[in-house]
């Protein structure tokens, strides 16, 4: 095995960088137990349930989970972008010390698509086909920064060089359905960039990509961040795109936070039993499979996630009943973050969380 | 997937064994929850509902022209005649109960020929596509551009002409016949159209295919697959159409070259529209009624439309 | 296969046996590229979908199908079952000519083949009739082919939603009425309830999510082990591919450029696009974040296709005589098969 040998040395002789790297820079978001509810108002469908996280300066934060865990609508909160019946019910989000979630939408337009943007997870969508890309990007900093058509399309064209678009002038002029999909996302991306946000907003970004594509995009984002200092809250489902980009993980359940902490600490000593479940069940394509001589293959370990999701949400925590630990309080507590290590939090009953009742 | 997975599954007690939903009684569901919808529904009822029991409460024969002595000719409404008499001595709610069937007459009738037409034109240049799908859409688009009004008045005009001193000249309600024939050739158009448009998108559906892959005859596909996916969408636009054929019979009654023998809305509104002035009962009321039944279909089609979207939630 | 002395190789992955169960030889899908004119379409020239590729699977074993979006991989597997039909190639199931069995269109024969194979869909929300049970959808395979009187309809239909692991009690419900995986487990027992050899899955797990791509996986495994199935696994997903597969086959803009056993290819990659490939996935393990070798550019449209190697235009390795001419299929140790003029 010549080359699995080498990814070992090289991934050895790799700096392993310090767990806490960012830990000393100024908290730039702060998430403080945020509630978002839908309809029925008398009985509200809890989607997101006392959510806390903090992300800071220039830094990236993965925030993993599966389709209802949250983590789109979470995030989505942060630019007061809740998709109509959805509404914030309790708590904070601070942003540059001020409460987003008490801001009205005239102010968070302001703020929106300067300080803070978004990157889609199709970017086909996001671009009116109607319009050129350059017509479309040199319109928001027409709007945003007062800047005349001339100097916002200089900009523009920067802008496309520095996310990686070759021949950016020609680009300029060219409609979305012209442009690959890879290529419309460094589009978005440079949209994104346009007036030197604070913090990026990015929701599954690669995944309508091919793998190719998506490990040019990853890479650019990286590179990206590095060079422009900005903070960034990555969005995905994918444990390996979050292993690839992330300084720092939440990961969420059904509306939940699970666990939040550095990404080394969290793959190497996962803590909360759905995240080692998810860990421990995601195929690998750096591990061998062995086959015995009978032609049985070894099995994924699916323990913890056996039984087909479909707690209602509500009660105590909403993993519970897959939950391989779970105990006879889990379904009645909400567990409460508890510290388990230096800028680790956990939630769950059997790793010191306190317990509050649940609205079940 | 290891045994302990499926001891999971199979040991779990199920909570509550759900009755199974099917896409109608699904569909039901939303509907009875969109207010326009089920608004539609009532107004649907009562034309039905008049057309079908309306008859027996009438308080005067369709064709008693008696009125015209006692009350006289458009005498306001009264105890006797509620909503007054007409131009011809009629009584206006008998006359407007009467025409209640002959409405729904018209536009069952007519949306049941266009529908076959429709389904089998469209279902075909769908599902076969090609040379086949070109030619038979042409076809349709020619049904879509010939003015319909000026065909049927054309054609009621000859065949008065033509069947006189001929055994046709007896046959009961020849006239409405043939107008409810003619609206029926001339609107299958858009449910050709519809049926088509749905039987390319089901018929590259994976469930489709799935059933290819099985070795499923084309028959069952076509019948058990396809088409029963296809209805919903159907539904909505023969409901629209309905209300189109009883807005199109009543507009050629108005003009006049309605059936004689039958009693229609538009007809009462021909005779009586001149003594607008004088008798506003006789020619509102009718129109009144006609309005009443195409809103309801339309409405009908406007919830059938939200039952069936695929993206609504139970 | 050529052991080297660097690291110890493991033995290669047990072929339960040499008979081969499907074999595909220089099969070839095309489109004809159309312009459409006012009456009639004027034919400007073609799309090579599937271009002349060949492989052959053996019984027990999973052959995966790797690549990108427009690689070929899904109409490849589309033409083996007819979905599509081929334009040319032959493809043998067992003793059976496939394209000539369905060319001569006889019903008999046509279903014996259709029991031999089936086809398990990625989309397990598109891939059920809405309208149907699941009573309904699982007992139309028992109906077309005759296998089981009607009087044991319910019972089979009961055996075979126990045998993927759902309760026998949900057979009169409807598909919208499940999860995603729950639904896959539905088109799973489908493509069983004719006892099929070879089963193709195109994507069966990638439209689930992440903690249930495990139970669908392993089910699949599972089964192959206890029904003696073969599957010619369909996928973009390496990760899947590696725990279920055998032999890995790589496409790349219709062509096949590389095939071999799965754990060969994996440590020793000779295609630059296998390379490319593999290096882009990400590892949940930000321990073992290698140094990429991402390549650059975009995977050119299948109306314009490079000529000489594929590949030529990202290859980092490439020379010139790649953008000449065509490299061939070939296997220096044997097994391992790749398409490069200046391998790894």
């Amino acid at each position: 095995m010549m080359s699995l040998a080498a990814e070992t040395q090289a991934a050895a002789a790799l700096p392993r960088q310090p767990e806490a790297a960012a830990s000393q820079a100024p908290v730039l978001v702060s998430v403080e137990n945020l509630h978002i509810q839908f309809p029925p108002w008398n009985a509200p469908i809890r989607v997101v349930e006392d959510v806390s996280y903090q992300v800071r300066a220039g830094e990236t934060m993965g925030i993993v989970g599966e389709s209802g865990s949250g983590k789109t609508l979470s995030s989505l909160a942060i630019l007061n972008l809740l998709p109509p019946p959805a509404r914030i019910a309790g708590g904070r989000i601070l942003f540059e010390g001020e409460d987003i979630a008490a801001k009205s939408q005239r102010e968070m337009q302001k703020l929106r698509g300067r300080r803070l943007t978004m990157i889609f997870q199709n970017p086909g969508y996001s671009l009116n086909p109607l319009l050129t890309v350059g017509a479309q990007l040199a319109e928001i900093l027409k709007v945003h920064e007062k800047l005349p058509r001339a100097a916002a399309l200089q900009r523009v064209e920067e802008l496309f060089r520095l996310v990686g678009i070759t021949d950016p002038g020609p680009r300029l002029s060219q409609y979305p359905h012209e442009m690959s999909g890879g290529m419309k996302q460094r589009v978005c991306i440079a949209r994104a960039l346009l007036c030197n946000p604070a913090l990026v907003l990015a929701d599954e970004p690669t995944t309508a990509l091919d793998v190719t594509i998506q490990a040019q995009i990853l890479d650019l984002l990286e590179e990206l961040k590095q060079r422009l200092g900005m903070s960034m809250i990555f969005v995905t489902h994918d444990m390996g795109v979050v292993a690839r980009i992330a300084d720092r993980i939440t990961v969420m359940y059904a509306g939940q936070v699970c666990e939040t902490g550095d990404k080394h600490a969290v793959f190497a000593r996962p803590s909360h039993p759905y995240t080692q479940a998810l860990l421990a069940s995601t195929p690998r394509i750096d591990k061998r499979y062995a086959v015995d001589a009978e032609g049985r293959r070894e099995r994924l370990p699916t323990v913890g996630l056996a039984a087909t999701p479909g707690q209602p949400l509500g009660g105590g925590c909403r993993f519970a009943g897959r939950c391989p630990e779970a105990a006879p309080d889990c379904t009645r507590l909400v567990p409460q973050a508890a510290a388990i290590e230096p800028g680790r939090v956990v939630h769950c009953l059997k790793r010191g969380s306190a317990g509050v009742p649940g609205h079940g | 997937m290891t045994d302990q997975t499926i001891a999971s599954h199979t040991s779990r007690p199920k909570p509550l064994p759900k009755p199974a939903k099917g896409i109608w009684r699904q569909g039901w569901q939303r509907f009875t929850r969109s207010r326009t919808g089920m608004l539609g529904l009532v107004l649907v009822m009562l034309v039905v509902a008049t057309a079908v029991i309306g008859p027996f409460l009438a308080p005067f024969d369709a064709h008693d022209q008696s009125p015209m002595l006692d009350p006289g000719a458009k005498a306001p409404p009264s105890w006797t005649h509620w909503l007054g008499t007409d131009r011809m001595g009629y009584d206006v709610l008998s006359r407007l109960i009467y025409g209640a069937p002959t409405a729904l007459a018209v536009g069952l009738g007519a949306m049941s020929i266009a529908s076959v037409i429709g389904v089998l034109v469209g279902g075909f240049a769908g599902y076969r596509g090609g040379t086949t799908d070109e030619v038979l859409m042409r076809f349709t688009d020619f049904f879509l551009v010939i003015p319909m009004f000026v065909v049927i008045l054309a054609v009621v005009r000859l065949l008065g002409v033509a069947i006189v001193n001929t055994p046709f000249e007896s046959v009961p309600y020849l006239n409405l016949g043939v107008i409810i024939l003619l609206i029926g050739v001339f609107s299958w158009a858009p449910i050709a159209r519809m049926t088509r448009a749905e039987f390319l998108r089901l018929k590259n559906q994976e469930f489709v295919e799935a059933a290819r892959c099985i070795g499923a005859t084309s028959g069952d596909i076509l019948f058990r697959h396809i088409l029963p996916n296809a209805l919903p969408s159907l539904v909505v636009i023969v409901a629209l159409g309905i209300g189109g054929a009883v807005l199109a019979e009543a507009m050629i009654g108005f003009l006049g070259f309605g059936d004689p023998a039958a009693v229609s809305w538009g007809q009462l509104l021909y005779f009586n529209y001149e003594a607008l002035k004088v008798a506003p009962w006789a020619s509102l009321s009718p129109g009144l009624a006609i309005f009443i039944t195409v809103l309801g279909f339309n409405l009908l089609a406007d919830g059938l439309t939200d039952a069936f979207n695929p993206r609504a939630k139970v | 296969m050529a052991e080297t002395a660097i690291a110890p190789v493991p033995e290669p992955r047990q072929r339960t046996s040499r008979k081969p169960l499907l074999s595909v030889d220089g099969l070839v899908k095309s489109y004809p590229l159309n312009r459409r004119g006012l009456f009639r379409q004027k034919v400007t020239g073609e799309i090579r979908a599937v271009n002349d590729i060949s492989f052959s699977l053996d019984e027990g074993e999973t052959l995966s199908i790797v690549g990108e979006s427009g690689c070929g991989k899904t109409t490849a597997a589309r033409s083996i079952l007819h979905l599509v039909p081929p334009s040319s190639g032959t493809i043998r199931l067992g003793d059976t000519d496939v394209c000539a069995t369905f060319s001569r269109d006889r019903r008999p024969e046509v279903l014996a083949l259709r029991r031999q194979m089936q086809y398990v869909f990625q989309d397990p929300y598109l891939s059920l009739n809405p309208r149907w049970s699941v009573r309904q959808i699982l007992s139309e395979p028992l109906r077309v082919h005759g296998l089981v009187p009607p009087a044991q309809w319910d019972g089979a239909v009961e055996a075979l939603l126990e045998r993927v692991g759902l309760p026998a009690e949900h057979a009169d419900r409807y598909p919208h009425e499940f999860s995603g995986g729950q639904r896959q487990r539905i088109g799973i027992a489908r493509a069983l309830a004719v006892e099929p050899r070879l089963l193709i899955c195109d994507e069966p797990v990638s439209s689930l999510d992440v903690s249930v791509r495990a139970q669908i996986l392993n089910l699949l495994a599972e089964l192959q082990e206890e029904l003696k199935l073969s599957y010619l696994y369909i996928s973009h997903d390496l990760s899947s591919v590696r725990f279920l597969s055998n032999r890995i086959a790589v496409m790349y803009l219709g062509n096949l450029v590389e095939i071999g056993e799965v754990d060969e290819i994996f440590a020793r990659p000779g295609h630059h696009y296998t390379a490319a490939l593999i290096s882009a996935i990400p590892v949940p393990d930000p321990a073992r974040q290698k140094p990429r070798d991402a390549i650059s550019g975009e995977i050119p449209s299948v109306v314009k296709r490079p000529s000489g190697c594929v590949f030529h235009t990202r290859c980092p390795a490439a020379l010139p005589i790649c953008s000449r001419q065509v490299p061939p299929l070939a296997a220096p140790d044997g097994a391992h098969a790749f398409a490069c003029h200046n391998p790894r």
